[in-house]
């Protein structure tokens, strides 16, 4: 059978939809799951030939495409008298700059380029306990995934190196690198976040602490510079350094802080074989927004990838969304749309009747850019901490350079986890910047502060040792700056792109509250699994618990 | 050791839409069969309990959930598959034409790594429609497709009518748990979220 029989598509049938989702990221897949839970009808389409968008974890040679040749929309098909007013989508990739580096064996990165799932949005995990969990099991998403436990939770500290996270009790009481003074002040301060947390207890934060930054009680509590770095940063993630006013854009409050800390702990040693606080889909995090596109599935979501849509259907007289021209030629009707945030409209619009009422179109030219953050992924042969396969590392502010006013959250994951190759690793960097060369420099300084990237020219085989000091060999590297836009409900609603944090809450909450602007009626999830579902009729759950 | 995750057998069925994949898995575990078509809605997957040689295993069927109509089944779905059930309908020949192109699309996407050994089956459903008058693909082409593929087993069904659909699972039981299990992985410590995480303490710290 030959490619172009393969992929000519029965027209879809019906062409009328309550909502059309184009992109099958993570939060178009759990609008599209929540949504048919909801019973709305839907058609979710994707250009791509797989599942994911910017979500998406690709093979080794189809992410090096991916970064250095995004894929252009196909040219709009101009059919003749249409009724509405035909608007072409520009697609704008959200990656750019991309800067690839093979170093050495890149015939054996090809060779099994397909035992590789490469997350682009990475790094991300999930806590234990965080609402990510608790959507999964909701949607019942769930039942189609397995995570593993990162082993480690490590923070990076100037001329030290990597130290473990002091996480609980008993990592704390093991920790090496803590004096006991400092693993005192540390548990004491734990202590207290915990009577405050327990609802039996009187002795309680006080409102006005509550409402002060986090970096300012944790001063006020005495606890040395160090200990605050692995709390604010390591423990409640946070992106900026807080004791600088003018960089600072994520300040965080006590009360907030409280909530991160607890969070945390909360996750060490929920699942009783994961034994830190993060968890990691085996497969990678593509393997998410395929378990919502499936429950979507499940309660009837039409799925079509490899097709695009090239233009907006807008009604002549009221200036109002009617549907979608797909790349195939067929006109689609919804009453909403949703479009993953490389689509943009032409500003200002082209062709249009002299009397359209363009206005409100033009407001989705206008992307909201929150920022801009910098990724990286290194592929090596060994781990930066032996014996340990999977493990987090947050660089905090200045640990790399007096000048570095955000902080790096790296990942490194295994083979185990079925993402690559027995004997490889797979590290990932993200940092918030203010432009690419600030982002890639951030990363680099993180590169080389646990890793060598060879020199070319350099060979490589002679200078590996076994001694532990010795840091792994790069075998290929890319960097690329992706933007981040914010989800909107407009004439034409859209999704986020991957932010910068290292869990999904914030992606959740905005795909929550998309959900609930377009269905302001709907639940989103509701509690209880609808009883036509034919799978809950005679099995007692085998498939969830064991 | 035998993990837990060897207990599971993964099963998933392929072929055109309409040729009768989740009336197949309906009959074998509940017995039941809609002469209403409509296509795939709800159905997920179904899971039986099967013995082999004095050990239970849970066998684990997995429908297409509609995302085959426009063959756009994510990878996700073939991942970790025991073994794949190529159906087609004796009474349209495009199905049995595409029996090609399904097989080429598991290999790639669940790239086994025996890829000459894996497990299929191959069932040639609607036997029963118009008393087999309106059969367009005989018995003696699609087992001669069947021998030169390697061999794979072929039964000839009828969802409808129940007819050999017991025996073909069997063999589908079977042929899922020869198959060895390749990853690393499918160690004990693999986490389901749905499992084992709801005896959980409220807050706060270890300590």
């Amino acid at each position: 059978m030959s490619e172009s029989q393969d992929l000519s598509y029965p027209p879809i049938d019906p062409v009328n939809f309550d909502l059309i989702i184009v992109g099958t990221g993570l939060s178009e897949s759990i609008i599209a799951a929540a949504a048919s839970a909801a019973g709305k009808t839907i058609l979710h389409l994707d250009p791509n030939s797989f599942y994911g968008s910017h979500f998406a974890s690709l093979s080794f040679l189809h992410l090096t495409a991916y970064l250095t040749s995004p894929s252009p929309l196909p040219a709009a098909v101009t059919t003749t008298d249409s009724e509405d007013v035909v608007v072409d989508l520009l697609h704008q990739p959200l990656c750019s700059d991309a800067e690839i580096t093979s170093y050495d064996e890149y015939s054996f990165l090809c060779e099994n380029s397909r035992k590789f799932n490469i997350d682009l949005g990475g790094p991300r995990a999930l806590f234990s306990a965080d609402k990510t969990i608790d959507l999964l099991l909701k949607s019942g998403a769930a039942q189609y995934l397995e995570f593993k436990g990162i082993d480690e939770c490590f923070v990076y500290e100037a001329n030290e190196g990597l130290a473990n996270v002091p996480d609980s009790r008993g990592a704390i009481f093991r920790d090496k690198k803590l004096s006991l003074k400092e693993k005192n002040q540390l548990m004491r301060f734990f202590k207290l976040v915990q009577q405050h947390l327990d609802d039996t207890q009187e002795e309680k934060i006080s409102k006005e602490d509550m409402e002060i930054p986090f970096v300012s009680f944790l001063e006020k509590m005495k606890l040395p510079p160090k200990i605050k770095s692995i709390l604010l940063y390591a423990i409640a993630m946070l992106d900026y350094d807080q004791d600088s006013n003018e960089v600072c854009k994520d300040l965080l409050k006590t009360k907030d802080g409280i909530n991160c800390l607890a969070q945390y702990s909360s996750s060490v040693g929920r699942f009783p074989n994961a034994p830190g606080a993060l968890l990691y889909p085996i497969y990678g995090e593509g393997e998410l927004p395929q378990a919502f596109c499936r429950r979507a599935a499940v309660k009837g979501c039409i799925y079509v990838l490899r097709m695009p849509v090239v233009s907006l259907l807008m009604d002549k007289v009221t200036g109002l969304y009617k549907g979608v021209r797909l790349a195939s030629g067929q006109d689609l009707y919804s009453h909403q749309l949703i479009l993953d945030p490389s689509f943009t409209i032409p500003s200002p619009l082209s062709l249009s009747p002299r009397d359209f009422p363009s206005e409100r179109l033009q407001l989705l030219s206008q992307r909201d850019i929150k920022g801009i953050v910098a990724r990286g992924i290194c592929i090596t042969r060994s781990s930066i901490k032996p014996g340990v396969s999977n493990c987090s590392v947050v660089y905090p502010p200045r640990s790399l350079y007096p000048e570095q006013m955000t902080s790096i959250k790296s990942l490194q994951i295994g083979s185990n986890l079925a993402v690559c190759p027995e004997g490889t690793f797979i590290l990932y960097f993200s940092a918030m910047c203010k432009n690419a060369d600030e982002g890639k420099n951030l990363l680099k300084a993180a590169m080389n502060a646990l890793l060598t990237l060879p020199v070319s020219g350099n060979t490589i085989s002679s200078v590996q040792s076994d001694s532990e000091d010795t840091k792994p060999i790069v075998l290929w590297s890319a960097l690329y700056i992706q933007k981040l836009i914010m989800s909107k409900f407009e004439l034409i609603s859209s999704t986020s792109t991957p932010d910068g944090n290292l869990n999904y809450n914030d992606l959740l909450d905005a795909a929550e509250k998309l959900f609930g602007q377009m269905y302001p009626n709907e639940e989103f999830f509701p509690k209880a699994t609808s009883p036509e579902d034919p799978t809950d009729e005679d099995d007692n759950g085998v498939t969830l618990d064991s | 050791m035998a993990s837990r995750r060897r207990m599971l057998l993964k099963v998933i069925i392929l072929g055109d839409s309409g040729v009768g994949k989740t009336s197949l898995m309906n009959q074998y575990v509940n017995r039941k069969f809609s002469n209403q078509y409509k296509a795939t809605i709800g159905a997920d997957f179904l899971t039986k309990e099967v013995q082999f040689e004095d050990r239970l295993f849970t066998l684990q069927i997995w429908d297409t959930a509609g995302q085959e109509r426009f063959q756009s089944l994510g990878v996700a779905f073939y991942r970790g598959a025991d073994c794949c059930v190529l159906v087609y309908d004796v009474n349209v020949m495009k199905s049995f034409d595409n029996l090609n192109h399904w097989r080429e699309e598991f290999l790639i996407q669940a790239s086994p790594s025996d890829p000459e050994n894996f497990p299929f089956v191959v069932l040639g459903n609607k036997i029963d429609v118009d008393g087999g008058n309106s059969r367009v693909v005989s018995e003696k082409k699609a087992k001669a497709w069947c021998a030169s593929k390697g061999n794979i087993p072929y039964f000839e069904t009828s969802a409808k009518e129940g007819f050999n659909v017991e025996a073909a699972f069997q063999c589908i039981a079977k042929n899922a748990l020869k198959n060895e299990p390749e990853e690393e992985m499918y160690l004990p410590d693999t986490i389901e979220v749905g499992g084992g995480g709801r005896q959980q303490r409220s807050t706060g710290c270890e300590c």
